[in-house]
């Protein structure tokens, strides 16, 4: 979908300058350069017009390139060495790219093994004789993908290994890919908020509903794009317009752009409002948000479309 | 959050006994504070001012508590007491930053404009860190009740001169209370270990906030937001109490007991606290000593979940 013409891409423009010495990005700035604000600023400018911004980008893929790990992950950043959630976003970027995708497969392969702990037997065990004792209401079986080595699963992380997976999907081994998007997809169903939305993966604590937010649910109804007849999808995505108007952070209004424009809903407003946004910006806005108001506002489908892969 | 199994070995020390020096007394001051409008700057200032803290060109951390926002809630610790701490600390010739990596949350923008400490940091020009992506250096814990040997910690906390924690005065349906120590769950970065800070639910959450709180070696401080607290089920969809009372000192075992008994809330039956008590600080009454007002004056009853009735000071149950 083509923007109308008054709404350019300030955001974009703000990246280089942004930009380490050693060619990543940190989420704050002068911080030290990590793998998701980087991935996601790579995504930003790719194919830009302007040379300073396309040689940024360019950049940016090298930094990615240079870390990733003989296993496929990626590091969350140079001070912490272990394969990280980050991976997904790396491979999404290089799958993007116009370079070789050996290295967003292998990195895809790596996301393939990894798997949340699922509560032990032994306390679903006791769950199921004490019902009392469990004040939450998931799944306590499903995997999905942890946030950190060992844990459990939760809504994030996961949805971005299923949009990396499915983005891959042709060049990932089966039946092994296919078992793990639909569990994925289950996790993400089965965490769903009362009437729409996710928040970071709990619906429901003593029995009291626990609220959407708007980046979770444009996150997961990023990973379910593929299923938009689901009525899940359906109310989701309602409850993602809702959300959006009451919170205009840079993040929020920036994947709600993106989520509409894989199921192509109107991003017009949303646009404006990132364009305004940033005239405005408090000092306390990060890089990655602001790589996702980029990313947001490039002229063509959006990296996370997977008709686009 | 899903499975907090209390931990085993209860009298074996998890400490290195050699890191850990626990004061023979330490002082905590109960100042009444009735609103978040005039007066309040003039408290917090009281307060710290009892305390012989050295502030002047040192760098001081603020980490409040801000993990969630509900337009009908009183999740967090109010902008009011966030600002009036910044002045004080500022006009003791400190230089002040606000740190902290909300738990729920990774959207700072959003956190910091509805609860309006955005505000309070664009009027104060007081910068903010979030500890959730800020860069990290590895930490050997000198306790080990979680198993792990080291976390990666936010740099801004590992280098202050003076950390401040400031939270709010809750009921928590997985730890009993959530006061000083139990904040320091959000200096723990979510980029790196997950949100809701998943590592530390799987670690166990007793067993987490002991490790955290005993990784710090800097002088530490501690400021209670018992203006407005939280019962029921806290953190996040408790009921607000008017409590009317701020809680100083720096030991944050000590402010803890003593802010957990304002909430009639017996600190021996808190396990981590009663934990806490044998290395990182005082629990005893007998070795607490209140330089402020009279904290009787300011108690009140904290209704608590049915699974934590336990922890009431007129229950007959052991620590929870």
């Amino acid at each position: 979908m083509q923007l109308p013409a008054p709404v350019m891409n300030p955001a974009r423009s703000r990246l280089p300058g942004l930009q380490n010495a050693d060619g990543g990005w940190g989420v704050l700035p002068e911080g030290p350069s990590a793998t998701e604000p980087t991935a996601l600023a790579a995504m930003a400018l790719r194919d830009a017009e302007d040379p300073v911004a396309a040689r940024s980008g360019a950049r940016g893929l090298d930094w990615l390139e240079e870390r990733q790990r003989s296993d496929g992950a990626w590091p969350a950043s140079d001070q912490v060495p272990m394969g990280s959630w980050m991976t997904s976003l790396a491979v999404l970027a290089l799958a993007d790219s116009r370079r070789d995708r050996a290295r967003a497969v292998k990195g895809a392969g790596w996301l393939l093994d990894q798997e949340g702990r699922p509560v032990s037997l032994v306390t679903r065990l006791f769950f199921f004789i004490f019902p009392r004792y469990n004040v939450i209401d998931l799944d306590l079986e499903l995997k999905g993908w942890p946030w950190y080595e060992n844990t459990f699963g939760w809504v994030e992380p996961t949805a971005c290994a299923l949009i990396a997976l499915k983005k891959l999907r042709g060049q990932l081994p089966e039946p092994s890919a296919r078992s793990r998007i639909e569990e994925g997809e289950r996790l993400i169903l089965d965490r769903v908020c009362e009437g729409g939305g996710w928040n970071y993966g709990n619906s429901r604590v003593y029995d009291e509903e626990l609220w959407p937010y708007p980046d979770t649910t444009a996150l997961a109804l990023l990973a379910l794009q593929d299923r938009p007849d689901l009525p899940t999808v359906r109310s989701s995505l309602d409850v993602l317009d809702r959300l959006v108007a009451r919170n205009q952070s840079l993040l929020a209004t920036s994947l709600a752009i993106l989520c509409a424009r894989v199921y192509g809903r109107p991003v017009e407003a949303y646009s404006r409002r990132i364009v305004e946004r940033l005239e405005t910006a408090p000092p306390w806005i990060d890089v990655r948000a602001l790589a996702l108001a980029a990313l947001a506002l490039r002229e063509d489908p959006a990296p996370l479309a997977l008709d686009h892969a | 959050m899903l499975v907090a199994l209390p931990g085993c070995g209860r009298n074996e020390e998890r400490w290195q006994r050699s890191a850990f020096a626990k004061p023979a007394t330490s002082r905590t001051a109960v100042l009444a504070a009735e609103g978040y409008g005039q007066g309040l700057d003039e408290a917090v200032r009281r307060g710290v001012e009892l305390f012989d803290l050295p502030l002047r060109g040192r760098r001081v951390v603020l980490k409040p508590n801000f993990v969630e926002f509900d337009p009908d809630g009183v999740i967090n610790t109010h902008p009011a007491v966030v600002a009036a701490a910044i002045e004080t600390f500022r006009s003791l010739d400190a230089d002040v930053v606000v740190a902290e990596g909300p738990g729920h949350r990774r959207d700072n923008e959003y956190l910091l404009t509805a609860t309006g400490i955005g505000d309070v940091l664009r009027d104060t020009g007081t910068p903010f860190v979030d500890l959730n992506n800020d860069a990290v250096r590895r930490v050997s814990l000198r306790s080990s009740y979680t198993g792990m040997k080291a976390l990666y910690l936010p740099e801004t906390v590992m280098s202050a001169d003076l950390f401040v924690s400031l939270p709010k005065m809750k009921t928590h349906h997985w730890a009993g209370v959530t006061l000083s120590m139990k904040n320091l769950f959000g200096i723990v970065p979510g980029s790196i270990y997950g949100w809701p800070k998943n590592l530390l639910h799987w670690a166990g959450i007793r067993e987490s906030i002991l490790d955290i709180n005993a990784a710090l070696p800097m002088r530490r401080f501690n400021i209670v937001d018992g203006i407005v607290g939280m019962e029921g089920n806290g953190p996040i969809q408790g009921e607000p109490v008017p409590s009317g009372v701020l809680v100083f000192g720096e030991d944050p075992v000590a402010v803890d007991a003593t802010a957990a008994r304002l909430m009639d809330i017996d600190p021996h039956k808190v396990s981590y606290l009663e934990e806490a008590g044998r290395f990182l600080g005082n629990l005893e009454t007998e070795r607490i000593v209140a330089i402020g007002e009279d904290p009787d004056r300011h108690r009140r009853d904290y209704r608590v979940l049915p699974r934590f009735t336990g922890i009431k000071a007129n229950s007959r149950a052991t620590a929870g």
